[in-house]
């Protein structure tokens, strides 16, 4: 990467003129695409957390300016952090101030440090809209919008525009660098059973628990010599026919593969180096934890790229918004930075990349007990090649009928899901000219061609 | 079966809730191990000259298997002794066996002081709703009404949130009202589910207040999405056989937009619980009656609703509701949407067209003349000519998902529980199948209807929801879920104490585990319903052989290879 690195530091230095030529435009894309494929050795991984229901993002990164404040108080009505609850961050380069959720501390402290970035008001588009156009009901908008299975599917598929798609961007990426490792074990590890977001053409997520090895395996099945190595035996007999019937087959299938990667699995994770950085018993942190194993190993495993998919139910706050994000928010906030701290131990924090997704954000305006279902929202970026400590995207302006309000306080989004995966795909070594196979709408917001990175929220 | 652990039920339980339970009759098709004391046992009858054959053996219980939670050898005979169809209406007649009165029942118990906590520890009310469900599943002889139930369960979605969880009568009331709907009118079902204070909860629209727009406050619209979404009509106009209807450019119609969500947003406003001194905006919920209209927080004026339909200005809040009712259940959709579900949940994953459309037609009230009436529904559903004779065998069948494949093993396998109650926590169930009853991860269900695993399925157009949640990490655990109700005494469920374990009876297998061939012809008929192809036979026979000549290992060998194989896991 360090070539890659050096490469886009000296085209910066060919001049803002030499720049905007397409010649030029191209053939920095290409030599980008040959620095993405020249990753050699390295390793790097991809941490999805999904907070599944849509977290309500306005009450996680709040208006600090009074004027702002203000406005956001008139939004949110009951619903209304205490301005001097916030933690304000530094300035962000309009000038602004904004503050994180007082449950965000750990978050703060690495937004200082410059190790986690925020990327404003994001959201599924199918291509940029003009307000006005929206709120004459002329605008293009994505099928589903304000609902939790159309949204929570979008965000994984990065297909905004079909209800038909049943493939992720990571399952997608999976696919273009050959899903699976050697040892047949998919290069994506889902810590909460099958997803969209890492199923492809061919990938398929491996599943693990949060606790143990990770991999369960099959009771006195081995082989001892003796009892185990019968039934050892009779169940691979079993599972060793075909069957006529499709769905028959594909259960025996699954099996087998289960069988043989469980025991992989266990193998490489039972030589895990202890790692000393402490979590909690939580399901999150619990989770991320298993996710450093996971990684320590990854050499054991012939992993040099993974990703890793974590959702955490329970943000859909129609009710209580407030006492639940003060609960939950924390555990995010702490998970992340433990997970910090460790990966750092293991010394991979500079290859491993930590995003937030969610449903949607929420109305600012509320229903009396809670928020409903918005569109855009803010999110977390972590990690040693995040760009972090700025925002990227655009914070909404707040006030009374905004044109970009499309009703009760939801802001259409001004940054698409395609170019806040874009940035990661690129990261990761997805090539400017794979762009589109990952995601395919992406040309709509991004020329995978262009010298620059879509928001620039990661080192290149 | 045991009358020495029957009489301890009838002492144990309340004579109410036995009856219950039971069906108030000696039936054998009132499950495991809960027949009734009569005094002193008569002696058996002489067994009919000839019995059902071995087709009709094998028919019958893919039948049953479809149908109810699981059938053990006897009531398989009986089935088939009695015709599948006229089982059938048998069942549909019987009286639906209460979730609540057994949770109420639980709840008097622990109150009166009867269930004594191991380790001085709390006795966990939160799982009381779930030992009802699996009692229920147990004993209940209105096996077709529970499984269908269970159907609608995954369709009418409330998943036990905190509050439903620790309150017993939340889920199981809940549960009451969908048996209801299994043998009543789907309009009812609909209104039934919507008024219900655990829907109330879960989709957030008890305590949904008129719009304020002086302070940006605006009715809730999740309930109102979902209720079209999910419960209704889906996104999309369909045609009879639930294929997508086009425009003229070849666009799919959407059945509704946000104007629509907004306008049944205001329909369910004003409803908070009803009870003694109920009053609108309380936080204590009561479930034992369905929400009530407070007109001052109902949103006034009229409403535009689905089919040009407008609710007029000036009626109540009541009225309001039961013409927003009328206009979903009205739709054409919902025959084919809630029909093709149905049938997935019960017999095939992917019914032909002419099946889905044969069922909706029954909803549509072509064959009773009544729109809606769950019973020809059901009948519909698991009569069909499809069923027996698929049109495209390698595509037909269902996979069992977790749940049915734990309520099989201990119903077909004659499950029995010292004190009756065959209670379950659930929690192992759910660790090794990530799955339970009422503990979907959202309103979208444990799997969607249309879900497809990438690979061959997908590649030939197959759907298979369950497969959603079969996971490198399900597989193996299922089969370790079987290895302890087979090999580990007390393990088949988890209660919490001082409830008492369940444990499944395989002595009528032990008994022809001397001739391996005959344990397997048996099995056979009771796990595979026939479909056991020669190849597998055979090497479940080499297993079982290997284990050695004792009886119980090899009996228990034979049902833990049968319970893992694709011919059992996935149905015909």
């Amino acid at each position: 990467m360090a070539s890659r690195r050096e490469f886009l530091t000296h085209s910066c230095g060919l001049g803002v003129a030499a720049a905007t030529s397409t010649s030029t435009m191209l053939s920095l894309g290409f030599a980008r695409e040959a620095a993405a494929h020249n990753h050699g050795g390295d390793y790097k991984a991809l941490v999805c957390i999904m907070l599944a229901g849509g977290n309500d993002t306005y009450n996680m990164l709040t208006p600090y300016d009074q004027d702002q404040y203000d406005e956001y108080r008139t939004f949110r009505s009951d619903l209304a952090l205490k301005r001097d609850s916030l933690l304000p961050l530094p300035e962000n380069d309009e000038g602004r101030t904004y503050g994180l959720h007082v449950g965000m501390r750990d978050i703060e402290q690495l937004y200082r440090q410059g190790e986690v970035a925020i990327v404003n008001n994001v959201g599924t588009l199918l291509e940029p809209i003009d307000p006005v156009a929206l709120q004459e009901g002329r605008a293009r908008v994505p099928i589903g919008l304000y609902s939790h299975s159309d949204q929570q599917m979008q965000w994984q598929t990065a297909v905004s525009y079909s209800r038909s798609a049943t493939q992720g961007w990571a399952g997608r990426i999976a696919d273009l660098q050959g899903p699976e490792l050697a040892n047949g074990i998919s290069m994506n590890i889902s810590l909460n059973g099958t997803n969209v977001f890492q199923s492809g053409e061919l990938a398929v997520p491996y599943n693990i628990h949060a606790t143990g090895d990770g991999a369960q395996s099959i009771w006195a099945y081995g082989d001892d010599g003796g009892y185990n190595s019968r039934r050892k035996q009779m169940i691979d007999d079993v599972f060793s026919v075909d069957h006529d019937n499709l769905l028959r087959n594909e259960y025996a299938f699954k099996m087998r593969k289960a069988i043989d990667n469980a025991r992989t699995f266990v193998e490489a994770m039972q030589q895990a180096p202890e790692i000393q950085t402490p979590f909690v018993d939580q399901r999150l942190s619990t989770a991320m934890q298993q996710i450093v194993r996971v990684i320590s190993v990854r050499e054991i495993l012939g992993a040099t790229r993974q990703t890793f998919f974590v959702l955490i139910g329970g943000w859909d706050h129609h009710d209580e918004v407030l006492n639940n994000q003060a609960r939950m928010l924390p555990y995010v906030s702490y998970a992340m930075s433990r997970f910090r701290d460790a990966l750092r131990e293991i010394g991979v924090y500079d290859q491993v990349t930590t995003f937030t997704i969610s449903d949607f954000g929420r109305t600012l305006t509320s229903n009396g007990k809670g928020s409903d279902h918005g569109w855009g929202a803010h999110h977390l970026v972590m990690g040693g090649a995040v760009n972090g400590g700025q925002m990227y995207g655009t914070y909404p302006t707040l006030h009374q009928n905004h044109p970009m309000d499309t009703g009760r306080g939801v802001f259409m989004p001004t940054t698409s899901t395609e170019e806040y995966f874009a940035e990661l795909a690129l990261w990761f070594g997805v090539a400017p000219s794979e762009l589109d196979q990952v995601l395919p709408n992406v040309r709509n917001f991004y020329s995978p061609s262009s010298s620059e990175t879509p928001l620039g929220y990661m080192m290149s | 079966m045991s009358f020495r652990v029957a009489g301890r039920i009838l002492g144990f339980l309340a004579l109410s809730a036995f009856l219950m339970s039971c069906g108030g009759g000696g039936s054998s098709t009132s499950g495991p191990t809960t027949s009734p004391v009569s005094p002193p046992a008569p002696p058996p009858p002489p067994p009919p000259p000839l019995g059902p054959n071995d087709a009709q053996l094998k028919a019958a219980s893919a039948f049953a298997s479809k149908s109810t939670f699981g059938m053990p050898y006897e009531d398989i005979v009986d089935i088939a002794e009695m015709g599948h169809e006229a089982w059938l209406d048998e069942q549909l007649a019987l009286e639906p066996t209460s979730h609540l009165e057994f949770a109420d029942e639980l709840v008097r118990r622990r109150d009166a002081g009867e269930f004594k906590p191991a380790d001085d520890g709390i006795l966990l009310t939160i799982t009381f709703w779930r030992g009802t469900w699996w009692n229920r599943a147990m004993t209940a002889s209105d096996q077709v009404q529970q499984r269908v139930a269970y159907a609608l369960s995954q369709i009418f979605v409330v998943s036990d949130i905190d509050l439903l969880r620790d309150n017993p009568p939340a889920i199981t009331s809940y549960m009451d009202v969908l048996l209801e709907g299994s043998t009543g009118n789907f309009r009812d079902l609909l209104l039934n589910v919507s008024l219900h204070p655990a829907m109330g909860i879960y989709l957030s629209h008890v305590n949904n207040r008129k719009a304020d727009p002086e302070n940006n406050i605006f009715p809730d619209e999740n309930f109102a999405r979902e209720v079209m979404q999910l419960f209704t009509i889906g996104l999309f106009e369909l045609n009879d056989d639930a294929t997508h209807r086009f425009d003229a450019e070849g666009n799919l119609i959407p059945t509704y937009d946000s104007e629509v969500i907004r306008e049944y947003a205001k329909i369910f406003t004003g409803l908070s619980y009803s009870g003694p001194n109920a009053w609108f905006g309380r936080w204590r919920p009561y479930f034992r009656e369905p929400m009530q209209m407070f007109e001052e927080h109902h949103s006034q004026g009229p409403k535009h609703l689905l089919g040009g339909m407008v609710v007029p200005e000036g009626q109540s809040g009541m009225q309001d509701i039961e013409m927003a009712i009328d206009s979903l259940f009205n739709h054409p959709n919902v025959g084919p949407f809630i029909g093709r579900q149905l049938i997935q949940r019960l017999t095939t994953s992917n019914p032909s067209s002419a099946y889905v459309e044969r069922v909706t037609d029954a909803f549509n009230g072509e064959t009773t003349g009544v729109r809606g009436d769950m019973k020809a529904v059901i009948k519909a559903i698991l009569l069909d000519p499809e069923v027996t004779n698929p049109s495209i065998p390698n595509s037909f069948g269902k996979m069992r998902e977790p749940v049915l494949r734990l309520t099989a093993l201990a119903r077909q396998f004659n499950a029995e529980c010292e004190d009756g109650l065959f209670y379950n926590n659930g929690y192992t169930m759910n660790y090794h199948g990530q799955q339970h009853p009422f503990n979907a991860p959202s309103v979208f269900n444990f799997y969607s209807p249309f879900h497809s695993p990438a690979g061959t399925l997908a590649e030939n157009n197959i759907v298979a929801p369950e497969f959603q949640i079969t996971t490198a990490t399900t597989v193996i655990n299922m089969v370790n879920l079987i290895d302890l109700g087979l090999f580990h005494d007390d393990r088949l469920f988890s209660p919490s104490e001082p409830f008492k374990p369940t444990n499944i009876n395989i002595d009528e297998y032990v008994d022809l585990a001397d001739d391996v061939d005959a344990l397997i012809d048996r099995l056979d008929i009771v796990m595979t319903a026939g479909r056991l192809d020669d190849a597998t036979r055979l090497r479940i026979k080499l297993g079982v052989e290997s284990i050695g000549t004792e009886k119980l290992d090899r009996a228990r060998h034979a049902i833990y290879l049968f319970a893992m194989s694709p011919s059992y896991v996935v149905e015909g």
